[in-house]
């Protein structure tokens, strides 16, 4: 924990252990929508499915690397990951994203993955909302997550064809062109 | 903090929970009727009341955020409708293959509600 960390955001306003209830919810979901997207991958298959597998695999990637670029700011605000994984499930706060009924349904898997990014970047918003000005460190993390959250519930938003975006996929999967710089493991 | 469920509800008839002004447009109230929670929502000009505790796993709908018709739990974001009560998300995604999933999107109890000159009172009973 950094002692004057905690303290200048909590000198600033921002109750501490309502943010890291946040954090530790968002750091929850990422956790377990990084398992599901696994789920999810797998099963993009066929004539649909393999067009759709190099995106959901860019998101669960970067999920993944949501869940660690978190982990260290919980740590630093005197907060802690529950020692049972069961725990951290429990917390997730956005819902599972279960692989449908009928796995081959592309649109059915694709509005379980757009309904999972749209509450990723609720998360994300509110946790902006409420560190802006104040907590220099969270908000800046927050923003570079939000900024990919927003971009994965385009590309699932427009393989809907509810609208182009303009954004494109990565170049490599699950680069994390914002949230790269939080990173401490190599992320290729 | 209250926490009743509608089941330990005895008549209670109509409470005034809030002035209008408390409530703008887009936004949510938290208020308790003695120990019975309830969620005020202001969706385009209207005012409804439900339930004030998240059917999912029991917690307090205090802070809730309005997405258009959809009040969001704080907690894990499920979403219900303010007009009936109904959870809009996860239940449009979550597969029906598992009753036990079925069993944490069910509805949010919803409460008449009157405007007596700028105050707001809800139907509890």
């Amino acid at each position: 924990m950094g002692k004057v960390a905690r303290q200048v955001v909590e000198q600033a306003g921002v109750n501490v252990n309502v943010l890291l209830d946040k954090l530790l919810r968002a750091a929850g979901a990422e956790f377990t929508t990084f398992y599901y997207y696994t789920i999810l991958r797998v099963n993009a298959i066929g004539f649909d499915g393999e067009g759709l597998k190099e995106i959901i695999e860019d998101a669960r990637i970067e999920d993944r690397n949501h869940f660690e670029a978190l982990t260290p700011r919980i740590y630093e605000l005197g907060g802690a990951l529950p020692r049972d994984i069961r725990g951290l499930a429990d917390i997730a706060g956005c819902p599972d994203a279960y692989l449908p009924d009928n796995p081959l349904d592309m649109k059915k898997m694709l509005h379980v993955l757009v309904e999972a990014e749209r509450c990723a970047v609720r998360t994300y918003t509110e946790i902006c909302n409420m560190t802006f000005g104040k907590d220099h460190r969270t908000y800046d993390l927050a923003l570079a997550i939000l900024h990919e959250e927003v971009e994965h519930e385009a590309w699932f938003s427009e393989y809907l064809e509810e609208g182009p975006s303009g954004h494109f996929r990565r170049g490599a999967p699950g680069t994390s062109p914002y949230v790269r710089r939080f990173m401490s493991a190599d992320i290729g | 903090m209250c926490t009743r469920h509608p089941g330990f509800l005895v008549s209670m008839a109509f409470q005034k929970l809030a002035l209008v002004e408390d409530i703008p447009a887009g936004r949510t109230k938290f208020a308790c009727a003695g120990d019975f929670p309830v969620i005020l929502a202001n969706w385009e000009g209207r005012i409804y009341a439900l339930h004030g505790l998240c059917p999912h796993q029991n917690n307090p709908l205090e802070g809730a955020a309005l997405w258009d018709n959809l009040i969001d739990c704080p907690y894990h974001h499920f979403m219900y409708d303010v007009r009936t009560g109904e959870n809009y998300f996860p239940k449009n995604v979550y597969p029906q293959s598992y009753p036990k999933l079925q069993e944490q999107v069910r509805p949010l109890r919803t409460y008449p509600v009157e405007l007596r000159e700028n105050e707001v009172w809800v139907d509890l009973a």
